[in-house]
């Protein structure tokens, strides 16, 4: 099979992405391969290398679309990042950007990831704030009212919670603080 | 203090090392293309004074520096010892580093993101880089607020890297393998399992060294244990197959095979001058022959080690001058010789 870039060296390498049920299968010669940035194709590869054109490209973001487009106005007021210089650099310009221009790339994002919803970790200061809400709730409700937090979230607070308690040379608090993380890893094993 | 790639590859596994980074920025400042001069210096040397707690962490002894005012080929030889990557030796804005003394734990302040945590071990040991890593951004999450999204998880400069941040990969040597005709099938099979698997040194028939890395595709929606199983799987399967028809080869082409591995050892044993082609190839022979047992080395030795010490900017910083391409190849058979393992 010939290269579908060049059309005349033979294709070595075959690329096959599967999101949604929906395949994409692109073959390429290994020059083509390397020049061109076939969007998560490279992405991957080098990790962080700039991809200009990968959600145009491979994405299905037409040029037309993107120039003239129905969201040539969507600016980040945070960064000033354009939505066509987004596209262009395939790049984020701060935390903002997500909220901007995220919404008009669903359907790209769950192409790219296959999955529109982060399902790994969470920040410790995302953590910290949902243990500080459970303790608000209850102290107003007079209520048990559990933390929406993982048992490995509650064990990474406890820890932080006994440095913190080392650096003030509170041992006994440390001390208490251990018994409840093997409190908790000792549930139900 | 031994550096992480000089521990001896194990004859057990084709996975010469793995490695796992993670990516985050700090939600105070704008992302590394849109921050001012003044910003980028400002956050760098805060991340660089937050992280200072690190060597109670853990029991290496970690270096700080400014990646600015490195040279172009002090970070060009970080790079071919995977500590930088490509990103970031074009970067002209402040940057940091802070480097464990056996270079396998590197956190880059300012290149494409704010922070990339990166963490090597020599063989198949990604659940642990992945803890290692993992220690190191919850001791950085406790000074900086991250830029975080409930949907989007960790928030990154490329959408391919947002959610969990996480790129795992495993380096596997498949000399045998990727000269099969079903290995673009094999390619896009990884691909449908959300795995891709790239040349290391090179794309197609030009990866010469026959070195391969495997990675996760994607970062958003799938948890971190996730994502290193999956990889660590797709290495381990890798490995047996290319295991398998070794076997086969060992078995219908004996003499081949310790002719082969033979005569690259005497060549990187004499040669007098070694193209970067001509080493990596040799020492992917090398490598099989001592992994198949028929080399026996009198000490054990990593040939990965040679792999890194024989590319050009290593050659280059350990020159006293300037060097021409034909220099540069001198260097290169004068390591190799140098540092070649004895066998019985
Ligand atoms: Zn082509
Ligand atoms: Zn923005």
């Amino acid at each position: 099979m010939l290269c579908e870039q060049c059309k005349k060296r033979e294709a070595t390498v075959k690329y096959v992405e599967v999101a949604n049920g929906v395949k994409t299968e692109h073959n390429l010669c290994g020059v083509c391969a390397s020049q061109l940035d076939i969007g998560p194709f490279s992405a991957v590869f080098e990790g962080e290398i700039s991809l200009a054109s990968l959600l145009s490209g491979l994405l299905g973001i037409q040029d037309t679309e993107k120039k003239d487009g129905r969201f040539a106005e969507v600016l980040c007021p945070t960064c000033g990042m354009t939505y066509e210089s987004f596209i262009d650099t395939s790049r984020f310009g701060c935390a903002d950007c997500y909220s901007v221009f995220g919404p008009l790339l669903g359907e790209n994002i769950r192409h790219l990831h296959g999955s529109e919803r982060h399902m790994g970790k969470r920040p410790g200061h995302v953590i910290r704030e949902e243990a500080a809400k459970a303790q608000t709730r209850e102290q107003e409700t007079d209520d048990e009212y559990l933390p929406n937090l993982t048992k490995e979230e509650q064990i990474r607070l406890l820890q932080a919670r006994i440095k913190d308690a080392v650096r003030r040379e509170d041992y006994e608090e440390a001390a208490v603080l251990r018994d409840e993380i093997r409190g908790l890893k000792e549930e139900n094993v | 203090m031994m550096k992480w790639y000089e521990v001896p590859e194990s004859a057990e596994t084709n996975v010469i090392y793995s490695k796992v980074r993670l990516v985050r920025n700090w939600s105070e400042y704008p992302f590394p293309g849109k921050m001012t001069k003044e910003q980028s210096l400002e956050m760098t040397a805060r991340i660089l004074s937050s992280m200072q707690g690190l060597n109670e962490l853990d029991q290496n002894n970690y270096s700080f520096s400014y990646l600015h005012q490195m040279t172009d080929l002090e970070k060009a030889v970080l790079m071919e010892r995977k500590v930088l990557n490509q990103g970031i030796l074009k970067k002209k804005d402040a940057g940091g580093l802070v480097l464990s003394e056996d270079e396998s734990t590197g956190v880059t302040i300012n290149g494409d993101d704010h922070i990339r945590i990166q963490v090597l071990e020599k063989g198949l040991s990604l659940a642990d880089c992945f803890q290692r890593a993992n220690q190191i951004d919850d001791h950085i999450g406790e000074h900086v607020d991250y830029a975080y999204d409930e949907k989007y998880g960790y928030l990154t400069a490329f959408p391919t890297n947002m959610g969990t941040g996480l790129r795992a990969s495993v380096i596997v040597h498949l000399p045998m393998l990727s000269r099969r005709k079903n290995f673009n099938s094999l390619v896009a099979d990884m691909g449908r399992f959300g795995m891709t698997i790239r040349g290391v040194y090179g794309e197609g028939s030009e990866n010469y060294g026959s070195l391969y890395r495997v990675s996760n595709q994607k970062t958003l929606g799938q948890t971190e244990k996730d994502i290193i199983d999956l990889v660590s799987k797709a290495a381990t399967e890798l490995s047996l197959q290319e295991r398998r028809l070794r076997r086969e080869a060992l078995k219908h082409h004996a003499v081949a095979c310790a002719d082969e591995a033979y005569k690259s050892y005497g060549v990187l044993k004499y040669a007098r001058r070694l193209s970067k082609k001509e080493a990596m190839e040799y020492l992917s022979q090398l490598m099989s022959g001592i992994s198949s047992g028929i080399l026996d080395v009198t000490d054990p030795c990593s040939i990965h080690e040679l792999i890194l010490g024989a590319q050009t900017a290593n050659l280059l910083s350990h020159a006293d001058r300037p060097l021409n391409k034909e220099e540069v190849d001198e260097a290169r058979a004068d390591y190799l010789r140098a540092h070649l393992p004895e066998i019985r």
